[in-house]
């Protein structure tokens, strides 16, 4: 694999270096690793103590890499290594490109899997990408230095680097043959995808405004219980229902409890953010004009 | 443009194309013969259209013109901030950039800062704005507003206004604080006057403002209210309401205490248990923002002390030029015009 990538690197005809992240100990892994640097390629190799996730390893990668471009590869061949140079070639007009890889060439499912994640993260995030599953992504060293991932954020780079101010583009790259054979993935992932959209949403549009985001469904659950107990008491009053031995009373009241204790968490989000609010800088400048 | 300014003009603006012109024309001629020197900033806040390039024809022929662009559409909290810093000025005025507000105001708000102000803002005077949509929200929101920070500002909305430079540096600026800032900064104690400003109907373009924003500026304003409060290190926040939580939970433990009949003292009582725990929950969340306050970067207190530095140091230049005669231009007369008693010198 690397190989095929050097091959497609090489005809940039400029000076590269590729830093292969081990997430955990994997011994034969490591063995090829050597053997490729045997030839004559400058590899760095990092290993992790233990599997820390891939986008652990893209921020170990990205403080051990030394070039002014970053390109990150998966561990899986996604793309050609001779569509490489295009990719790069795009960044002149941006801060970051990502692959797309189309024409697809696997599984209906898989296509399906795809298209419903992206567009679903692209109706609630209001920036469509056609494919962050998609790992090719080059990128100017300043962005990578800038995000920090966690968790399965990895996929989500593109979206985050948008949201910090940067120029994120898209292009499509051809799909390489051997990753149509992949199994697609089991419905218990869809779940985690899922709460990963949703974590992701509250990090890009609510982390300045947490309350906007707690008060939201703190209203709403408070109003929700406050209607109840209303009607409860209309019952009680107009229609002689009894109103204690219901449980929809305790119902009522747990709800407005609720909603005031996510207010309440809001609340103490917006302490948080102003208080440590000089700390992040909310406006990317790209230039400044005149003197 | 070396040495110190004495006046920083920051417009954000956004898909202005048609107005950048006749508003760097207004504020030239508004500062033509005053006794201050000035950069006019603009910063771009992403637009699409030609400002950016109309900006430029103006920088190449006036070197007192600079422009920020940002890469992206910030909002005008965020455009606001970057124009802060980048300003050179030891007063920071902005206006919005859709010519609405009258440049010709600018000498008025610079004299006020020189009578030794911390912030002046102005109120639109025959504001020239659909009423349903624009003018009753927004004196409802401003009446809120001095309900939430005890400070009554006039015209919140009104994009004219002028900072000393020290007052404003340190503010955390973003989100939509910009609404906010005139009542933020009031509370670190500085001194605000309030003047009456020209307002003119839009000549160009479009409003980028609508009535949708009722739910985003109401949680705004709680959360305001939520760092006012701990920034004074009050602990009232979640106290007060545990409190009421915690009365209402002894009453309702009370009454299903006494009550003989078995089905309603279990609701009681199971009702005052739960508030019981709200009460719990919210005391230590009390506890917990004195934590998160200790621990972070800002304090209105130590802000303070900061701010008064450097005020003195500002004032004396300032009163030093006024010193020198004012300008043709703020002889009009219309100086005291609106300037309001109400406002507290120091809440």
């Amino acid at each position: 694999m690397i190989r095929e990538y050097r091959r497609g690197l090489d005809a940039i005809g400029r000076p590269y270096e590729i830093v292969c992240v081990l997430d955990g100990e994997y011994p034969e892994a490591l063995a090829a690793l050597n053997r490729v640097t045997r030839e004559g390629c400058d590899v760095t190799i990092v290993s992790l103590a233990r599997p820390f996730g891939e986008a652990a390893c893209l921020g170990v990668g990205a403080v051990h890499a030394r070039g002014e471009v970053i390109l990150t590869l998966p561990s899986y061949p996604q793309v050609p290594g001779a569509a490489l140079p295009r990719l790069i070639a795009a960044l002149d007009a941006a801060d970051m490109i990502v692959a797309r890889r189309a024409p697809r060439v696997d599984g209906l499912l898989r296509r399906a899997q795809t298209a419903v994640f992206n567009g679903l993260v692209g109706v609630t995030l209001g920036r469509r990408f056609h494919d962050l599953g998609c790992g090719v992504r080059v990128m100017r060293r300043e962005v990578a230095g800038e995000l920090d991932l966690y968790g399965d954020q990895h996929r989500f780079l593109p979206l985050i680097a948008h949201s910090r101010g940067f120029r994120v583009k898209e292009i499509a790259l051809p799909q390489h043959p051997d990753d149509r054979d992949r199994p697609s993935l089991p419905p218990g992932i869809w779940m985690r995808r899922l709460l990963d959209i949703i974590s992701i949403v509250f990090l890009l549009k609510f982390t300045m405004k947490p309350l906007r985001f707690f008060g939201l469904l703190g209203t709403g659950s408070a109003l929700a219980g406050g209607l109840l107990g209303l009607v409860l008491v209309v019952q009680r009053l107009l229609f002689e229902m009894p109103l204690a031995e219901r449980p929809a009373l305790l119902l009522a009241v747990l709800l407005i409890v609720l909603g005031v204790q996510l207010v309440a968490i809001g609340l103490i989000g917006e302490v948080i953010i102003f208080t440590r609010g000089r700390r992040t800088s909310p406006y990317r400048v790209t230039e400044v004009i005149g003197r | 443009m070396d040495g110190r300014i004495d006046l920083s003009v920051v417009v954000p603006v956004l898909n202005e194309e048609d107005n950048v012109e006749p508003l760097y024309q207004a504020v030239a001629d508004a500062l033509q013969g005053t006794p201050w020197s000035f950069e006019l900033l603009f910063v771009d806040d992403g637009s699409t259209d030609a400002t950016v390039d109309r900006l430029r024809a103006i920088v190449a022929r006036d070197g007192r013109v600079r422009v920020v662009r940002l890469s992206r559409n910030f909002g005008q909290t965020a455009a606001t901030a970057a124009g802060f810093h980048h300003a050179r000025g030891a007063v920071l005025v902005t206006m919005d950039g859709d010519l609405q507000n009258d440049p010709a105001d600018i000498p008025t708000l610079m004299r006020l800062i020189g009578e030794g102000y911390d912030v002046v803002t102005g109120w639109r005077r025959n504001r020239q704005d659909h009423l349903w949509s624009r003018k009753v929200p927004s004196r409802v929101a401003n009446r809120l507003l001095a309900w939430v920070t005890g400070v009554w500002i006039r015209d919140t909305g009104c994009g004219l206004k002028a900072y000393r430079a020290g007052v404003i540096r340190g503010l955390p600026l973003y989100s939509d604080m910009h609404r906010f800032l005139p009542a933020l900064v009031s509370v670190t104690g500085a001194r605000i006057a309030q003047v009456a400003v020209n307002h003119r109907a839009r000549r160009f373009g479009q409003s980028k403002y609508g009535l949708s924003r009722t739910f985003k500026v109401a949680a705004d304003m709680l959360a305001l209210k939520a760092i006012l409060l701990t920034g004074r290190g009050s602990s009232a926040l979640f106290h007060a309401p545990a409190l009421a939580a915690g009365i209402l939970s002894g009453l309702l433990l009370t009454a299903g205490f006494f009550d003989g009949d078995a089905e309603p003292a279990f609701m009681l009582l199971a009702s005052g248990l739960l508030a019981a725990a709200t009460a719990a929950f919210l005391a230590t969340l009390g506890v917990l923002t004195q934590l998160v306050q200790a621990s972070g970067d800002f304090r209105i207190g130590e802000f303070l002390s900061e701010t008064e530095r450097t005020v003195d140091h500002e004032q004396r230049t300032l009163l030093g030029r006024l010193a020198d005669g004012p300008g043709p231009r703020h002889g009009t007369g219309t100086g005291d015009r609106g300037v309001d008693p109400r406002v507290p010198a120091r809440p």
